[in-house]
């Protein structure tokens, strides 16, 4: 088994007069499973291809296992990669699918039916090798697709969104083996994806783009926990995050918030730090805004969304501000009914006019 | 028996429909029986009368007229080679112009493929005199390249296999380019077997149109022995062929149809396929 780290340095990216790639530097470890995520057009999908050798580099440089490739072609690069929309080739049985890719590098015959035969075991697909992928369920395809990689034994695999053709339940079972696989296989794995769920439950670290460059790498646990910017706040978590204008105090070296209302937030983010003036807004997920007798924050129920083991709550505040608060699974709670919310001030975060996330010590 | 099932087994409007269709193909076919009937009969009787032509005797002797014409297995071989020969040739160049134009890119495409599309517009009889000046100038008459090579220029063709190669979608060659495929191996063994539908219909269509052709032969193939069946068959005809040797006409037609109707029962589902994508796109 090959296992190698990706470095990408200072790499760029034009389409004609937009550069959607900005000197973007990233270091994927031998053997670690990263995501890519970010909305559509953030230029996920674009860097991913520009590893393959499916884009042009229009300035740095990418190497794989230390030897630069960005100048090598897409077959030399000793990456494979799965698609979308599978892209397994209609005409060829699955066998010849997985097949294919050895038989143009030359690999004996009895080693591509060895190496077959133990990608359709890990993946199960024994009994599909005679079929061809019209015959396919979408599931089954994947996992061919996924075989198709697999047999390759690559340096790295690269995964383009292969869930988002799946339906929910499929996705969620495909995600399980793919952790499993990678469990087994230990291979340098990229995941492009637009879900937080598949890069939170998948990757051991998250590089959250947006607007062609990167907002934060980090754990999963990072990226949910202390996020950088606003937009990793809003975008990674569901609900998104609550984000509330505020007035800051002092509170013995550390920020307390008063919301629009008059109400407090003692928040645990130091003081020191924080811009000076300019507007601050305060944000707190839904899990840390609870419904309590003794709440501070008193407002009135809109929305109910019933989750079974938790229900949020949406609530309009007495400035007119809205935000989304955590009751149990089995609530009392109905709309119309007036709630006071008490807020985990330790784990609020706050945010600058540009978005930048200022957090409490670790 | 179920597929029928299906189209009558619901309501009065389907049982309609399938009336109208049965009674469509019977009108249509009713030239074809007539044809094939007439041929059958003497001579001497339809001069007569063609009312005849429901009353026995019957007779081979106008489809064994045929063979007694020296030329007329020469004349089918001619139509054979011309018509797989300009078949071959419009599917070897429109599927390699359809790749490039669908897969290349390169300065002035999109000019280029407009300029192969006005071929469409623009008539035989158009060019037929200069065309002809060309190949006699050439001293190419009365051979096969002067008969097939013009026959070569399909801007349908062009247009069917550049519209195909683009409904592939791209993933399928970029797969194939990280499966270590040269440019050449991907046309070949991936893209192409994928364009058999449509290389089907364009040889289906291809060939009968060659088969069928009848001004450029005329024009071109001068000397009887490299008459195409249709040149040859007209070139049979006497000035009183309609009076008085109307079963020979009429065996002669459908002689010179049999191969395109064998074709068709081959190719048929490709043919409906494409007349319905056609409705359908």
């Amino acid at each position: 088994m090959q296992v190698s780290s990706i470095e990408l340095d200072s790499v760029s990216k034009r389409f004609g007069s937009v550069e959607v790639i900005s000197e973007l530097s990233l270091t994927i470890h031998s053997g670690e499973f990263i995501a890519f995520l970010g909305p559509s057009g953030c230029g996920k999908s674009t860097l991913l291809r520009m590893i393959a050798g499916l884009e042009t580099v229009d300035g740095g440089e990418i190497r794989i296992g230390g030897e630069r490739v960005d100048n090598l072609p897409p077959g030399a690069r000793g990456v494979a990669m799965v698609f979308q929309h599978y892209a397994l080739y209609p005409h060829m049985t699955v066998a010849d699918n997985l097949a294919f890719g050895l038989r143009n590098i030359g690999t004996p015959k009895d080693e591509i039916a060895r190496r077959i035969e133990e990608a359709a075991r890990i993946l199960e697909i024994g009994h599909l090798l005679a079929r061809k992928p019209g015959q396919l369920s979408g599931g089954q395809r994947q996992r061919v697709a996924i075989g198709r990689a697999l047999v390759k034994d690559p340096k790295a695999y690269l995964f383009d969104e292969p869930l988002s053709n799946l339906d929910a339940a499929l996705r969620v079972r495909t995600r399980v083996e793919l952790a499993r696989l990678h469990q087994q296989t230990r291979a340098t794995t990229i995941f492009v994806t637009h879900d937080q769920v598949e890069a939170m439950t998948l990757a051991s670290r998250i590089v959250v783009m947006n607007a062609r460059k990167v907002e934060q790498v980090g754990s999963p646990m990072e990226i949910y926990g202390r996020p950088a910017t606003e937009f990793v706040a809003r975008f990674v978590g569901s609900p998104a995050m609550n984000f509330l204008p505020v007035q800051i105090r002092d509170r013995g070296g550390l920020a307390t918030a008063a919301l629009g209302d008059g109400s407090i937030v003692e928040t645990d983010v130091p003081l020191a730090g924080l811009p000076s003036g300019g507007e601050l807004r305060v944000g707190v997920r839904a899990e840390a805004i609870h419904v309590r007798e003794d709440g501070s924050v008193p407002g009135r129920v809109e929305v109910i969304e019933r989750l079974g083991d938790r229900t949020h709550l949406h609530v309009r505040l007495m400035d007119g501000s809205t935000l989304i608060a955590e009751d149990k699974g089995f609530s009392r709670i109905q709309p119309g009914d007036t709630v006071h919310l008490a807020f985990e001030g330790a784990t609020a975060h706050l945010f600058d006019a540009a978005g930048l996330a200022y957090h409490a010590r670790q | 028996m179920a597929a029928s099932e299906h189209i009558v087994g619901r309501g009065i409007g389907n049982k309609l429909i399938l009336f109208t269709v049965i009674l469509v193909a019977v009108f249509w076919m009713l030239p074809i029986a007539w044809t094939l009937l007439l041929s059958f009969k003497p001579n001497s009787e339809l001069m007569i009368s063609t009312a005849s032509a429901f009353q026995p005797p019957y007779t081979l002797k106008n489809y064994t007229d045929i063979f007694q014409s020296s030329g007329v297995f020469r004349w089918l071989w001619n139509s054979a080679v011309v018509s797989v020969g300009v078949t071959a040739g419009i599917l070897i160049l429109s599927s390699l112009a359809g790749y490039g134009f669908a897969r290349a890119e390169f300065k002035g495409r999109d000019v280029i493929f407009i300029l192969v599309l006005l071929g469409l517009a623009v008539p035989e009889q158009a060019v037929i005199i200069a065309r002809h000046q060309i190949f006699s100038d050439l001293k190419m008459h009365n051979t096969y390249p002067a008969i097939i090579l013009p026959g070569l220029s399909s801007a349908f063709g062009v247009f069917l296999m550049t519209q195909y190669f683009k409904a592939i979608p791209k993933d399928i060659d970029e797969a194939a380019m990280l499966d270590n495929a040269s440019r050449f191996k991907i046309f070949w063994k991936v893209l192409l077997p994928l364009t058999i539908p449509a290389q089907a219909t364009l040889g289906i269509f291809s060939f009968l149109g060659a088969w069928n052709d009848y001004l450029w032969p005329l024009i071109s193939a001068t000397k009887p022995e490299m008459f195409t069946i249709t040149v040859g068959m007209a070139s049979t005809q006497t000035n009183f062929a309609q009076s008085e040797g109307l079963g020979f006409l009429m065996a002669q037609a459908i002689f010179a149809g049999l191969p395109v109707f064998i074709v068709y029962l081959f190719f048929q589902k490709y043919i409906v396929r494409a007349v319905a994508g056609a409705a359908i796109n």
